[in-house]
């Protein structure tokens, strides 16, 4: 996920900000790292460069 | 029996899945590429790596009308071709984002997207019923052959309304029957994940899209797939140009 892209990106539920977390990156691709939204307490895992914006209950299934 | 909401979604899911590792079309049985070949100009497709197959049933980015610098949002963006197209009419001041929720076909269109070089494509794992996009951000929405595989098509529609700009538009091809479908049809898996037994009659899709705020919704085109009860279209829908605008003739006015 590119970080210049971050701006129109929200979270899935709650339509609020999102703010970057990187733990991996290469140029200015964020290859691992998470989103995090505040209002709803929840992070959205970025894995292999694609941000994860699944609802959660949709992700924990999905995962399972 | 009703297929519940989750059933469909990991059916969906599981299908496209294992067409992103070996290809088949979603409308038919014929080769990913031969059919590719029949639904885009060939100087658009020309250069494209073998793994940016189709697997839609129409080409919206063609309708699409798309202008310089404007903002694309690809529902179900597959293997990214619909979105690479996109990328080389918005040009490099335009972004497109591609959401998926196939792991496989996120990879798939990652890989692509790397070996073309599609700097201003963005891929994303999200659902089109909750779009991780923010309120009133794009220009134009495409999607090829994807809608009809939602199990709530009002939340794709309001979502598709919300994250519009105001005189944005929306412009896909998709899956509409021409008469009800029987039970047997609706609840078998394979067609729906095959694009039939979850596709909308023509005039039900249209008024869904307007009650979820659409200003002009219209069947474009239509193309019937043999005799099946069902049939391939381009749908376009506009929101209106002075809606959620703070700076409409009557908002502003209103300010101190």
């Amino acid at each position: 996920m590119r970080k210049d892209l971050m701006d129109i990106l929200a979270c899935p539920m709650c339509k609020g900000e999102l703010t970057l977390t990187i733990d991996e990156e290469k140029n200015d691709e964020v290859i691992r790292g998470g989103l995090f939204c505040a209002k709803c307490n929840e992070r959205y895992p970025i894995d292999d460069s694609i941000p994860n914006l699944l609802p959660p209950d949709l992700r924990k299934q999905m995962s399972a | 029996m009703a297929r519940t909401a989750d059933e469909i979604k990991g059916a969906v899911k599981e299908f496209y899945g294992e067409r992103a590792v070996k290809a088949s079309s979603c409308c038919g049985p014929e080769d990913v590429n031969d059919y590719k070949e029949k639904l885009y100009l060939l100087d658009d497709i020309k250069g494209m790596p073998e793994t940016v197959a189709s697997f839609g049933c129409g080409n919206p980015t063609a309708i699409a009308g798309l202008k310089t610098s404007e903002t694309v949002l690809d529902l179900g963006s597959g293997a990214g071709l619909d979105c690479f197209l996109s990328a080389k009419a918005v040009g490099e001041t335009g972004r497109v984002i591609g959401l998926d929720m196939t792991d496989e076909m996120l990879a798939l269109a990652n890989k692509n997207r790397d070996e073309l070089g599609a700097k201003n494509v963005e891929f994303r794992k999200g659902e089109m019923e909750s779009m991780p996009i923010d309120d009133g951000t794009v220009d134009v929405i495409i999607s090829n052959c994807v809608i009809n595989l939602s199990p709530d098509k009002d939340a794709v529609f309001r979502e598709s309304h919300r994250v519009l700009k105001a005189g944005g538009r929306f412009h896909v091809s998709d899956v509409l029957l021409s008469r009800e479908l029987t039970e047997a049809e609706t609840n078998d898996l394979s067609l729906w994940a095959g694009c039939a037994s979850g596709a909308l009659l023509e005039d039900d899709y249209l008024a869904r899209m307007k009650a979820a705020g659409f200003a002009e919704a219209r069947i474009d085109s239509r193309s019937k797939i043999g005799s099946k009860p069902w049939f391939s279209a381009t749908i376009s829908a506009f929101k209106s140009a002075d809606e959620g605008s703070c700076c409409g003739p009557t908002c502003c006015s209103l300010g101190s």
